[in-house]
């Protein structure tokens, strides 16, 4: 499973990669959490709005910090 | 310079002030040409964030969950037939204001190129909307 963490690197881009970080590693799956900053691979993906969750290919969340029950329910 | 670069990269962080998304119609005609340039101006003076109206009929993920991040939804419609507006509704979404070209004094019909007079009436006449 590949999970990107679309944004600038702010703080709530910065908040968003540690709880999806503290959920895999909560739930104990095999992924890799990548921090994408390139604004262009956003616009890829149709995001206008960071920070943004994108899991296998799929927007998850875009423009809001996510809770740590919503990244686990993504992810099971 | 550092948010002049942001806009022109088409994305916008959600650290900054409330992010109020401008889906404008961007029709076939002039009033649609005028929503468009509006939005655009908009965005460059920093007062919201131009965002893709046709994403949001084409159901476009990415395009979809960037709505859901915004604080704020405009509409701007060209003419009375409200398809940015009526879009973003059958989408789910709730539209906080609504702006209507035709309705600020400009004619439907006619030419595609704006004239930049013509701009800069309306956008003061949309600036004034969207304050009140």
């Amino acid at each position: 499973m590949k999970i990107e963490i679309l944004g600038s690197g702010c703080a709530k881009c910065k908040k968003t990669k540690e709880l999806v970080e503290q959920a895999v590693a909560e739930l104990g799956i095999d992924a890799e959490v990548v921090k994408v900053e390139d604004i262009n691979a956003a616009l890829d993906y149709g995001v206008m709005i960071t920070p943004a969750v994108v899991i296998d290919g799929d927007v998850k969340i875009a423009g809001k910090v996510p809770t740590i029950e919503k990244v686990k329910e993504w992810l099971s | 310079m550092a948010e002049e670069l942001k806009i022109t990269q088409g994305v916008k962080c959600a650290c900054e002030a409330a992010i109020i998304g401008l889906y404008a119609c961007a029709g076939g005609s002039n009033v649609g040409q005028m929503a468009n340039k509006v939005a655009v101006e908009l965005t460059k003076q920093g007062k919201g964030k131009i965002m893709c109206t046709v994403g949001i009929g084409g159901n476009v993920p990415g395009i979809i969950k960037s709505t859901e991040g915004t604080d704020e939804i405009v509409a701007i419609d060209g003419c009375p037939l409200l398809c940015a507006k009526k879009s973003l509704e059958r989408a789910g979404f709730t539209v906080d204001k609504g702006i209507v070209i035709t309705e600020l004094g400009m004619k439907k019909g006619g030419s595609l190129d704006l004239q930049e007079s013509d701009v800069n009436e309306i956008l003061v006449k949309v600036e004034d909307a969207l304050t009140n």
